[in-house]
C-alpha cells in the first residue's frame, strides 16, 4: 500500500501532500521536514531509494524523483515493488505534463485543486488505480468539463438543499 | 502567471508566496481562516463557486501545516447536495480533512450509499473515492454488497468498476467478513478474465489482498494469473495506452507475480511449466538500456520475477541463473539496479546452495561499500554481514574496519556493531579478534558500545594464551598520542590484570606502565577513574618486591581521591588504600580475575533484538543457522582438581583454581580453599547446547566459598552484574544474613526453562541444588533428579514425594533420607504419558539442615511438549491434512491477546524449542508461521498436530492461532498450552536469565563466624 505522496520543492516547501493513513497536521509537517532533510543532502546520479524506516516506521520504503525544482516522493510498504513505484511517479509527472503542457513548479502551485484531481485518478486509497496516463487524462478532462459546465450556469439559489439538510 | 480555474484561490496562493517570513504567512493564513469562518456562518449568501473556492483555500492552508478545525460539518453536509460542483467539494474536503474515526462521517453514510446505488456515474466515482480513502468498519458493513454489485456489473463503465474494486479492497481490510469467501471466489476468478486493463489492474490488487489473507479459497485464480502473465509478457496482447516505454503494462505484470507469491506452491504441472516458461523469458530477455524509465520498468518486472522464482523454489539451475543475473546487476552503472541487486542478493542468501556462488561476487560487493550513494552502501553492508562466515570473515571484517575511517557518521555505529559481531562469531583465531576490537575502538571509539569492550575483556580473561598478547597490544595503543577514552578503559583494565606477564619487556616495568596510564587520568571522565584506580591497586599488588617510590605515588593518588565527591571513586580509593596496607589480604582480594561463565554474547543478542528490515532480518536469521567459529568457545581443557572437563564443546568454564594457586603460592600465601570446585550453575546458552547436560559427570555443587574466593567472586559479580562501567570493580558489600532459607534464582523461570530443554537446575538454595536431566522417547520419559548437598554438614530428613496428575504414570526410585556433605544423589523417575493434558506433576520436597526445615513444592517439567516429536511436513502433505481437519473440535482457532511481544524469529525459535517444527515457506504470508509435530501418548496413537499462527506486524501483542489434530482433546490442550507459552513465558528460554547465584555470594551459616568472612564484610 502507498502510505503517502509528497511533492515539495528543492527548498522544502510542500506543493502537494496526501497521506493515505491519517496523520495529524503537525505530524505531517514533521514528516515532510524529515524527508526533505534527507533528500536535500543527496547528490545527483545516485539511486532513487532512501532508507525510510527511521522516519515512517518499520516496513516502509521511500522512492523519489527529482525534476528541476521539485521532488516527487512516494512512501509505501513492502507489498509494493520499488521500481514500479518509480514508474508510477513517472506516470504522474507525464500526466501532469500532458495536462499542463510543459509543467513547471508554478503550474503546480497555482493549480493545486487540479493536482488533487489528477492524483486521485492515479492513486486510490493507497492503491494504484490507473497506470495509463492517456486514461488518466481522459478521466480528468471529463471532470473538468463537468466543473466548467456547472460554473457556466450560475445557479439561482442553493438554499433549497440547504434548508432540507439543516 | 499560470491560469487557474479559481481566481480567488490563485490570489490567495500568490499572497502566501509573497510573505517574507513564516510570521507574515501565519498572519495571512489567520486572516483568511477568519474570513472563511464568517462566510460559512451565513451560508445563504454563498454560491457553489465561492464554497468551492473557500474549501480549496482550507485545503491549501492545511497542507501548509495549519490545523483547520472548522467547516467539517459544512463539508460533510455538502455531500448530499444535488449538483455536481457542491457534491465534489463536499467529497474532496471530507476525504482530506476527516479520518475514518470522525463522528461526522457516520452522518454521511446514507448520502454516500445513495450516490453509490444511484445511476449517476460521476456521483458513483466521487462516493467510491471517499469510501476508498477513509471508509471505516461501519462503511464496510453497510456498503460492501453495493460496491460488489458495481464491480461485477456489466453495465458499468470501467472507470467506475476499477474504483469499485479498490473500494472493496479497502472495505475488506476494514472488515474481512464483508467478503463472503464462498460466494466471492468464483466471481474473483471471473474478474481476472477482464479485458480492460484498468479494471484488471485494480482487480489484481484486490486479489493480492484476498489471497494474502486466505489463499486456500482462491486456488481457482492461480491459473488465471498465469494466463494474464502469458498474455502480457509472452503475447504482448495489450492496447497501446497500456504499453509503457515499450513494455506491456509493467505494473500489471508485477502485481500478477506478486499475487502468485501468495500461493504456497503450484501443484498443477502444466500451469507450473507455463509459468516457468514466462519467467524464463523475463529473466533472459531483459537488458540494461539507455533510457532510464524503460530500464526501471523492465527491471521492476525482472526483480518481481526473481522474487517469484525464489518463492517457487526453482531448480538449482534456474537459481544460479538468478544469482548470475544479480551478479551482473550489482556491477552496472544504473544505481537503482545496483541497489536492488544487492538487496535481492541478501534475500537470496536464505536460499540454500547459492551462498558459494554469491561469495564469488565478494570483491564487487566490497566495492559497493564505497559507492557514492549511502542507500547502496547500506545494502552492501547488509549483504556483507549476511554472507560472512568462517571462510571469509577475515577479509570482510578487515574491509569493514578500513571503511570505518571514511564512513558517514550515520553508518558508523551500525558498522562497528556489525564488525564486532562478525569478528566474534567467525574469528579464525583469538589474537585476530583482539586486534579487530582494539582497532575498532581506536578508529570509532564513540560508536563502540560498552558491550563490545566488556566482551573482549571476557575473552581475554577466559583464555590464558591470549593474555600476554592482549597486554602487549594494550600497551602499544597507550603510546599513541590521543586515544579514545574507551581505549583508556580497556587498556587500563587489561594492563592491570596482565601487565605483570610483560615484566621483562622494555617499557613494561610496573613503574612505566603506571606512569603511562596515569598520564591519561587528567583527560578521562569520572566513569573511567574507578577503573584506573583498580589498575593502580593491581599494579601495586603485582609489584613484588614492593617499590617504595611507586607505592608512595599510588598511595598519594588514593588519599587524594579519598575525599572525592563521586561515591564510587571515593569508595574505591578508601578501600584500596586500606587494602594495600594489609599485605597478604591485598593479594587475596586483588588476585587475578577468575574466568567468566560463558553466556550469549550481549552483542549478538542486541543485534537480534534491534528492529531490522526484512533483508537484514534474513541476514540475521542466517547468522543463527551458520556454523560459527569455534575459536572463541574453546573450554579450558585442563583438569581442575582432578575432574576432567566434561564436554569439549560445552560452554561451561571451570575456573582453573590451580592458576590462582600458583600465583598465590609464589607469594607464599596459603590457599585456604584449594579443594573447591566451582562449577557455573548457569543454564546453558541457547547456542551452546546442554551445559548441564553432564550432571552425570562431576558434582555440580557450589559450596560456600571461603574468604578469598568470596571476595574474589564479589569482584566478579561487580563486573558481571553492573551495566555501568563505574560499578565494575566495586567490591560488593556482603549482604546481611537472611532469617529464612531463600531459594536462589527464580523457581518459576527455572521451571519454564526446563520446559524447553531437558537438563538444568530445577531448584537451588544455599544448602541444596536439585538438577534434572531427562530423556524422552515417544510417550515415555526418564527423568533423573540430582540432589546435591552444598554444605560441609549432611542434609537430613530428606523426603521427595511425587504428586502426579491423572494423565501421567510416575515412579520415583528411593530417595535416601540423608545426603552426606558435598555429595550428590541421583534419583531416577519413570514417566508414562497416558493422554493429552496440561496438568503438571509436582515434586513435594523437604529436608532439614541444622534448625532449618525446608519444604518446597516444585512443578516437574514433564509437560505436554515433552511428548511431542517434531516432524517436518512438506506442502503436499500439509495442505490436504489441514483441509481435512475442517473445523471444531478437531481444528480450533482463537485470537490470543496480551502476547509477550517477540519477533517472528523469536517465536519460531520458541516453537522449535517446544518441539513444534516450524515449516519455513509453507505460509506465503511472511507474518505467519506454520508448524507441525507428532504427539505421543499411551491412549492415542501417534497424532499429527498442525499449527498456524498469524501475527499482526502492527500489533505484536495479539495473534490468531489455529491448531488442528485428529483428537479433539489434544487440539484443545495443545492450543491452551501454546497460548500459555506465548503469554506467560519469561525471557529465560532465549537468553537464560542472569542467574542470581553468580550475582550474589552464596551465604552459609558458617560464613558469619568465619573471621575471613567478617573481614570481607568490613570491606
Amino acid at each position: 500500500m502507498i502510505r503517502a505522496v509528497m511533492v515539495m520543492n528543492t527548498l522544502g516547501k510542500p506543493r502537494l501532500t496526501k497521506f493515505y493513513d491519517f496523520q495529524h497536521v503537525e505530524q505531517q509537517q514533521e514528516l515532510i521536514r524529515r524527508v526533505y532533510a534527507v533528500l536535500c543532502s543527496r547528490p545527483e546520479n545516485v539511486s532513487n531509494f532512501v532508507e525510510a524506516e527511521s522516519i515512517f516506521g518499520p516496513d516502509t520504503r521511500l522512492v523519489y524523483k527529482h525534476y528541476a525544482t521539485l521532488y516527487f516522493v512516494f512512501v509505501f510498504d513492502s507489498s509494493e515493488n520499488e521500481l514500479a513505484m518509480l514508474d508510477l511517479i513517472q506516470v504522474f509527472v507525464e500526466t501532469l505534463d500532458k495536462c499542463f503542457k510543459n509543467i513547471c513548479e508554478l503550474d503546480i502551485v497555482f493549480n493545486y485543486s487540479k493536482l488533487h484531481t489528477i492524483l486521485d485518478e492515479i492513486i486510490f486509497g493507497g492503491q494504484v488505480l490507473e497506470t495509463s496516463s492517456t486514461e488518466v487524462v481522459k478521466a480528468v478532462e471529463e471532470i473538468s468539463k463537468l466543473e466548467s459546465a456547472a460554473n457556466a450556469i450560475i445557479p439561482k439559489s442553493v438554499s433549497g438543499w440547504l434548508s432540507r439538510s439543516t | 502567471m499560470a491560469m487557474s480555474g479559481m481566481r480567488g484561490l490563485s490570489v490567495f496562493i500568490s499572497d502566501i508566496r509573497n510573505c517574507q517570513n513564516k510570521e507574515l504567512e501565519r498572519l495571512r493564513v489567520d486572516k483568511e481562516l477568519g474570513n472563511i469562518r464568517t462566510r460559512f456562518k451565513n451560508e445563504k449568501g454563498l454560491t457553489p463557486y465561492e464554497k468551492k473556492k473557500y474549501v480549496w483555500k482550507m485545503l491549501y492552508i492545511y497542507m501548509l501545516g495549519y490545523d483547520v478545525d472548522f467547516g467539517h460539518m459544512e463539508a460533510v453536509s455538502l455531500i448530499s447536495a444535488p449538483k455536481y460542483p457542491e457534491k465534489q467539494v463536499g467529497y474532496i474536503v471530507t476525504s482530506c480533512l476527516l479520518n475514518e474515526n470522525h463522528d461526522f462521517l457516520r452522518l454521511a453514510i446514507n448520502a454516500v450509499r445513495n450516490d453509490i446505488i444511484g445511476r449517476n456515474e460521476t456521483f458513483q466515482c466521487l462516493a467510491l473515492t471517499l469510501v476508498g480513502n477513509i471508509g471505516g468498519r461501519e462503511f464496510a458493513e453497510s456498503l460492501a454488497p453495493d460496491v460488489q454489485k458495481l464491480l461485477t456489473s456489466s453495465s458499468c463503465r470501467p472507470l467506475v468498476r476499477k474504483k469499485a474494486a479498490l473500494c472493496l479492497l479497502r472495505l475488506f481490510r476494514k472488515n474481512p467478513d464483508v467478503v463472503n469467501v464462498d460466494g466471492w471466489s468464483d466471481r474473483m476468478a471471473q474478474l481476472l478474465d477482464e479485458r480492460d486493463l484498468g479494471v484488471l489492474t485494480s482487480s489484481m490488487s484486490l486479489l493480492v489482498a484476498l489471497v494474502s489473507n486466505n489463499h486456500d479459497s482462491y486456488w481457482s485464480c492461480l491459473p488465471k494469473c498465469v494466463k494474464t502473465l502469458e498474455r502480457l509478457a509472452r503475447n504482448q496482447d495489450v492496447p497501446q495506452e497500456y504499453t509503457y516505454y515499450g513494455i506491456p503494462s509493467p505494473w500489471l505484470q508485477v502485481k500478477t507475480m506478486r499475487a502468485l507469491q501468495y500461493f504456497p506452491t503450484i501443484e498443477d504441472p502444466n500451469t507450473r511449466r507455463s509459468l516457468f516458461e514466462v519467467l524464463q523469458r523475463i529473466l533472459m530477455g531483459t537488458d540494461v538500456v539507455k533510457n532510464v524509465n524503460k530500464n526501471n520498468a523492465s527491471h521492476a518486472v525482472l526483480f518481481e520475477a526473481l522474487a517469484l522464482v525464489m518463492h517457487l523454489d526453482a531448480e538449482k539451475e534456474m537459481m544460479s541463473q538468478c544469482v548470475a543475473l544479480l551478479g551482473k546487476f550489482i556491477a552496472v552503472r544504473e544505481p537503482n539496479i545496483r541497489y536492488l541487486g544487492l538487496e535481492n542478493m541478501t534475500r537470496m542468501l536464505m536460499v540454500t546452495d547459492v551462498q558459494d556462488i554469491i561469495k564469488r561476487h565478494q570483491a564487487q560487493i566490497i566495492t559497493s561499500l564505497k559507492d557514492p550513494d549511502i542507500s547502496i552502501r547500506r545494502r552492501a553492508l547488509d549483504l556483507l554481514y549476511g554472507m560472512c562466515d568462517v571462510s571469509n570473515a577475515k577479509d570482510i571484517v578487515e574491509e569493514l574496519l578500513q571503511y570505518l575511517s571514511t564512513a558517514d557518521f550515520a553508518m558508523r555505529e551500525e558498522l562497528s556493531l556489525k564488525a564486532a559481531i562478525l569478528a566474534e562469531k567467525f574469528a579464525p583465531d583469538l589474537s585476530w579478534y583482539v586486534d579487530v576490537i582494539l582497532q575498532l575502538i581506536d578508529k570509532a571509539g564513540d560508536f563502540v558500545s560498552d558491550d563490545i569492550w566488556f566482551r573482549v575483556v571476557q575473552f581475554v580473561t577466559n583464555n590464558e594464551d591470549l593474555q600476554p598478547y592482549a597486554a602487549v597490544k594494550a600497551r602499544e595503543y597507550l603510546d599513541k598520542p590521543a586515544i579514545h577514552e574507551t581505549m583508556v578503559k580497556v587498556s587500563a583494565y587489561l594492563l592491570g590484570e596482565y601487565s605483570h606477564l610483560l615484566a621483562r619487556r622494555p617499557g613494561c616495568s610496573p613503574k612505566e606502565i603506571f606512569s603511562i596510564i596515569h598520564e591519561k587520568l587528567p583527560t578521562v571522565s569520572t566513569s573511567t577513574v574507578p577503573i584506573l584506580l583498580s589498575t593502580y591497586a593491581k599494579i601495586l599488588m603485582h609489584t613484588q618486591p614492593p617499590e617504595p617510590e611507586l607505592q608512595n605515588q599510588i598511595w598519594a593518588i588514593f588519599s587524594k581521591y579519598e575525599s572525592c565527591i563521586d561515591v564510587e571513586i571515593q569508595q574505591r580509593a578508601v578501600e584500596y588504600f586500606a587494602l594495600s596496607r594489609k599485605g597478604a589480604a591485598l593479594m587475596d582480594i586483588l588476585a587475578e580475575m577468575p574466568k567468566f561463565p560463558e553466556r550469549q554474547s550481549a552483542l549478538i543478542k542486541k543485534a537480534e533484538d534491534t528492529e531490522a528490515d526484512t533483508a537484514e532480518q534474513s541476514a540475521i536469521k542466517l547468522r543463527a543457522q551458520q556454523q560459527t567459529s569455534n575459536a572463541l568457545v574453546v573450554t579450558d581443557q585442563r583438569p581442575a582438581n582432578g575432574t576432567p572437563a566434561v564436554n569439549q564443546l560445552s560452554l561451561v568454564k571451570i575456573p582453573s583454581m590451580s592458576n590462582v594457586d600458583h600465583d598465590l603460592g609464589d607469594q607464599g600465601v596459603t590457599q585456604t580453599n584449594g579443594t573447591l570446585t566451582v562449577v557455573d550453575p548457569q543454564p546453558p546458552t541457547p547456542s551452546g547446547g546442554d551445559l548441564l547436560g553432564d550432571l552425570l559427570g562431576p558434582l555440580a555443587i557450589e559450596g560456600p566459598p571461603a574468604v578469598s574466593v568470596l571476595s574474589e567472586r564479589n569482584l566478579v559479580s561487580g563486573v558481571e552484574g553492573a551495566s555501568y562501567a563505574d560499578e565494575r570493580l566495586a567490591i560488593a558489600p556482603v549482604e546481611e544474613q537472611a532469617n529464612t532459607v531463600q531459594p536462589i534464582g527464580n523457581i518459576e523461570e527455572r521451571f519454564h526453562a526446563l520446559c524447553l530443554k531437558d537438563s538444568g537446575v530445577l531448584y537451588e538454595d544455599p544448602y541444596i541444588q536439585i538438577g534434572i536431566k531427562a530423556e524422552w522417547r515417544a510417550h515415555q520419559g526418564r527423568l533423573v533428579l540430582f540432589l546435591g548437598n552444598k554444605n560441609t554438614a549432611p542434609l537430613v530428613s530428606v523426603q521427595a514425594l511425587i504428586l502426579p496428575p491423572s494423565h501421567l504414570k510416575m515412579e520415583l526410585s528411593l530417595v535416601p533420607e540423608t545426603i552426606p556433605p558435598r555429595a550428590q544423589v541421583q534419583c531416577p523417575l519413570e514417566v508414562v504419558n497416558l493422554g493429552p493434558s496440561r496438568d503438571v506433576a509436582v515434586l513435594d520436597f523437604s529436608y532439614k539442615f541444622g534448625t532449618y526445615v525446608v519444604n518446597v513444592k516444585l512443578r516437574l517439567p514433564a509437560v505436554l511438549n515433552k511428548f511431542l516429536q517434531p516432524i517436518s511436513v512438506s506442502a503436499d502433505e500439509f495442505f490436504p491434512q489441514w483441509r481435512s481437519l475442517s473445523g471444531p473440535p478437531l481444528k480450533l482457532q482463537e485470537v490470543v491477546r496480551g502476547v509477550r511481544p517477540m519477533s517472528l524469529m523469536e517465536m519460531a525459535n520458541l516453537f522449535n524449542s517446544l518441539r513444534l517444527m516450524v515449516c519455513q515457506g509453507l505460509d506465503p504470508n511472511p507474518n505467519n508461521l506454520v508448524a507441525s509435530t507428532t504427539f505421543f501418548s499411551d491412549n492415542t496413537r501417534a497424532m499429527l498436530c498442525l499449527l498456524r499462527i498469524e501475527t499482526d506486524p502492527a500489533d505484536r501483542t495479539q495473534l490468531r492461532m489455529t491448531v488442528a489434530s485428529g483428537d479433539p482433546m489434544l487440539t484443545f490442550e495443545l492450543k491452551e498450552f501454546i497460548k500459555e507459552q506465548l503469554i506467560s513465558i519469561p525471557t529465560a528460554p532465549q537468553a537464560p536469565a542472569p542467574v542470581p547465584t553468580q550475582a550474589q555470594p552464596t551465604k552459609s551459616p558458617t560464613a558469619s563466624s568465619d573471621p575471613g568472612a567478617m573481614l570481607a564484610g568490613l570491606l
